[in-house]
């Protein structure tokens, strides 16, 4: 019977759905978590393969990781040192 | 990890007495007699080449006369092992045995090639 | 000075985390300060139960290998002031912190705090070893249940041997019909076995699974069986001497009506 009452005044208030959400949210959390662990290597690995195309300065080089509501992009900031490339008259 | 050497109360070369609880997970590997001043829980372990004594429920598993001496006993005031074993035999306790056993002292010896446990009546 | 006391159990989910948040949370109520320390490296829970995962900035591991000073990685519970958490890392697992970093840390806790609590993860490797190394007791979680005894047996022995003497235990999960009908262990069965004293009884409650779907500790809850549990708990803590009696597991029938219209 109490139970019955409960439910009668709690209906929008389900611990169930608050759990669901809550857990939504800690395991996006948990996922970019996880992925900012290989970013380090990422950052590695992205100048040592751009550093055969062009010099880049490394210690001013950002890589990040943006979340946007559920959606995960991987934003690189690397500044190119203008002499050793041939790719700079290319506009793109 | 535990050393159960920590918890010896005396020995005599042939003797060693243990204080108890023998908790699950630990092991008393003697070579002679061995003692114990308490429980010895399920998940611990007592081998011994002489006799076992216990003074207090005996509910881990037991191996007395490990090196072949026959005439090895095993003697608890509450006998409720998970394995029991004397010399060469082992034993594992029949269906329904924990129910109506470890209510008096009893010790477990080798009679005709069989375990057999009786009352302990000193 | 402050004491660091380290929960643990051997066997998982038998309800390590869930007695740290609501130990620590009447504790506070009480008015001491409190810290919970989640040493779960790799699985963290505490953060969830206390319902503030989302205001993890620095944990355990960002301390220990100083990428942040202790103050910065502790978070303020919503509601008590003087109740803090200490995330565990989830990215990394139980090799990233040593025993040393924790000795270490729960020392500068102790000067500031009247109680840290380790909440210890499952098993009796690293983890564990990192968990109790700073500890000045140890409690031991079970439930009326062959496997949880045995294991609370095994980490009762394995504490005993590291120095951590007179671990007390908490029996969680009792459900009085059962005992009543000779299906579950009662405490005395499992007290004859451990050998060890005990510091409370918690009666199984549906409220616990409600009160971590939410985030809010039971133990703020005055209608919760087991919150009332917990914050006896905590008063033994603190050298209360608060009887066992059946009444802890009962809530009046006006109570469990209040409970429905007060939220």
């Amino acid at each position: 019977m109490l139970d019955f009452l409960r439910k009668w005044f709690d209906k929008d208030h389900k611990s169930k759905a608050v759990a669901k959400e809550r857990l939504r949210l800690v395991l996006v959390q948990d996922r970019i978590d996880t992925r900012s662990e290989s970013l380090e290597t990422l950052k590695n690995d992205l100048i040592t393969v751009i550093g055969r195309h062009m010099a880049i300065d490394t210690t001013a080089m950002d890589v990040t990781l943006r979340k946007d509501g559920e959606q995960v992009a991987i934003v690189a900031n690397i500044p190119v040192l203008s002499n050793q490339t041939n790719l700079m008259t290319e506009e793109k | 990890m535990a050393n159960p050497i920590m918890k010896q109360l005396f020995s005599d070369g042939d003797t060693i007495l243990i204080e108890g609880p023998l908790r699950s997970g630990q092991c008393v590997t003697f070579d002679g007699n061995v003692v114990v001043r308490g429980d010895v829980n399920a998940g611990a372990e007592i081998v011994a080449s002489g006799h076992v004594l216990v003074f207090g429920a005996l509910r881990g598993m037991v191996h007395g006369g490990a090196c072949g001496m026959e005439s090895a006993s095993v003697l608890a005031l509450s006998l409720l092992p998970t394995q029991l074993r004397i010399a060469g035999h082992i034993t594992c306790p029949p269906q329904g045995y924990y129910e109506h056993a470890g209510h008096k002292p009893e010790i477990a010896r080798l009679a005709d090639g069989k375990v057999v446990i009786e009352e302990f009546l000193a | 000075m402050g004491e660091v006391i380290v929960i643990t159990s051997g066997k998982g989910g038998v309800g390590k985390t869930t007695a740290t948040a609501n130990i620590g949370t009447a504790l506070a109520q009480m008015g001491k300060k409190v810290v919970l320390l989640d040493t779960d490296i790799g699985l963290r829970n505490l953060d969830v139960v206390m319902g503030l995962e989302n205001r993890i900035v620095y944990d355990l591991v960002d301390v220990a290998e100083k990428r942040c000073r202790l103050k910065q990685a502790l978070i303020k519970d919503k509601k008590l002031d003087t109740l803090f958490l200490l995330p565990a890392a989830q990215t990394r697992d139980k090799t990233a912190i040593t025993q040393a970093d924790m000795t270490k840390i729960t020392s500068k806790l102790r000067e500031e705090y009247d109680y840290v609590l380790i909440d210890c993860p499952a098993g009796i490797e690293q983890g564990f070893k990192n968990a109790i190394a700073g500890a000045d007791r140890a409690v031991v979680v079970t439930t009326p249940e062959v496997s949880a005894v045995r294991d609370a047996d095994r980490i009762i022995g394995l504490l005993e041997a590291a120095g951590l003497k007179d671990p007390k235990v908490i029996i969680n999960r009792i459900r009085p019909d059962m005992v009543r009908k000779g299906e579950m262990m009662d405490i005395g069965d499992i007290l004859e076995i451990l050998s060890v004293e005990l510091v409370g009884i918690v009666a199984d409650d549906e409220e616990i699974v409600i009160s971590t779907n939410r985030g809010e500790p039971v133990a703020k809850n005055d209608f919760s069986i087991a919150g009332k549990c917990f914050r006896n708990i905590a008063r033994r803590f603190n050298g209360e001497n608060v009887p066992f009696m059946n009444r802890e597991f009962h809530v009046s029938f006006w109570q469990k009506l209040r409970s429905v219209f007060v939220k």
